[in-house]
């Protein structure tokens, strides 16, 4: 939250998504995450740069956990303050949608009886890149 | 006689002029392996020996013929060169930095 302060912002908003027992696997008891992480580091930024275009906010941040992580723990939490609230609600909503369509992060739901990689999304060819 | 010396100090010099410029008939290039595909693999990195100057296409059917554990996967993973997925036709060398990525899930 201390990160967040900005003395003309006058709404902070915060995601944090976490690990859920509910995916495909049964009774998922955690997830791995792995990441191609100098090009993850990079479209975060992309993004991160993309929000700053559209948007009038103060101040972004945004993380996502690597490794085991259990149920019920988070694994990514974006933070955005901005003057007005519309504007942190949508360039938060624009920052996960795209984390999970363009970085390139993969997890592994893992369960007693079984360890299965999510289908996920195939990242997609963009011209201007 | 003569034109068989003439001929081989040609291709020396051929040679010689490639090796100044770097420039090699084949190439060893270093491929990046994520999540399933790296599991199916069993190895982070892999290289792939190819003629030089190959597309992307090209290494992936290189890839596919060396390791057919991953045809099953035809279609669904893309290549990314220096950290961008990139169109087939893009012409790659082992100075670029090549990863093959499956289906993203983060988040």
């Amino acid at each position: 939250m201390f990160e967040l302060q900005d003395n003309t912002a006058g709404a902070s908003y915060i995601f944090i998504g976490s690990v859920r027992n509910g995916g495909r696997s049964g009774n998922v008891s955690e997830i791995y995450y792995e990441s191609y992480s100098k090009m993850a580091e990079q479209k975060m930024k992309e993004i991160e740069n993309e929000v700053q275009i559209k948007w009038k906010i103060k101040k972004l941040l945004a993380f996502h956990r690597i490794g085991n992580i259990k149920v019920g723990e988070a694994s990514i939490i974006i933070g955005v303050s901005s003057e007005h609230r519309n504007e942190a609600f949508e360039a938060c909503k624009y920052v996960i949608d795209n984390v999970k369509t363009r970085v390139p992060i993969w997890k592994k739901e893992i369960s007693n009886e079984s360890q299965k990689w999510a289908e996920g999304i195939l990242l997609e060819y963009r011209k201007n890149e | 006689m003569v034109l068989n010396q003439n001929l081989t100090s040609c291709i020396q010099l051929v040679d010689k002029i490639k090796l100044k410029l770097d420039i090699r008939d084949k190439d060893e290039i270093k491929v990046k392996l994520f999540a399933i595909l790296r599991e199916r693999v069993g190895e982070s990195e892999i290289i792939i020996t190819v003629p030089a100057g190959i597309t992307v296409n090209y290494l992936n059917s290189e890839i596919l013929k060396k390791y057919p554990q991953l045809k099953s996967f035809n279609n669904k993973f893309v290549t990314s060169v220096n950290w961008n997925v990139t169109a087939g036709d893009t012409i790659i060398s082992s100075k670029d930095e090549i990863a093959l990525l499956p289906p993203v899930s983060g988040g």
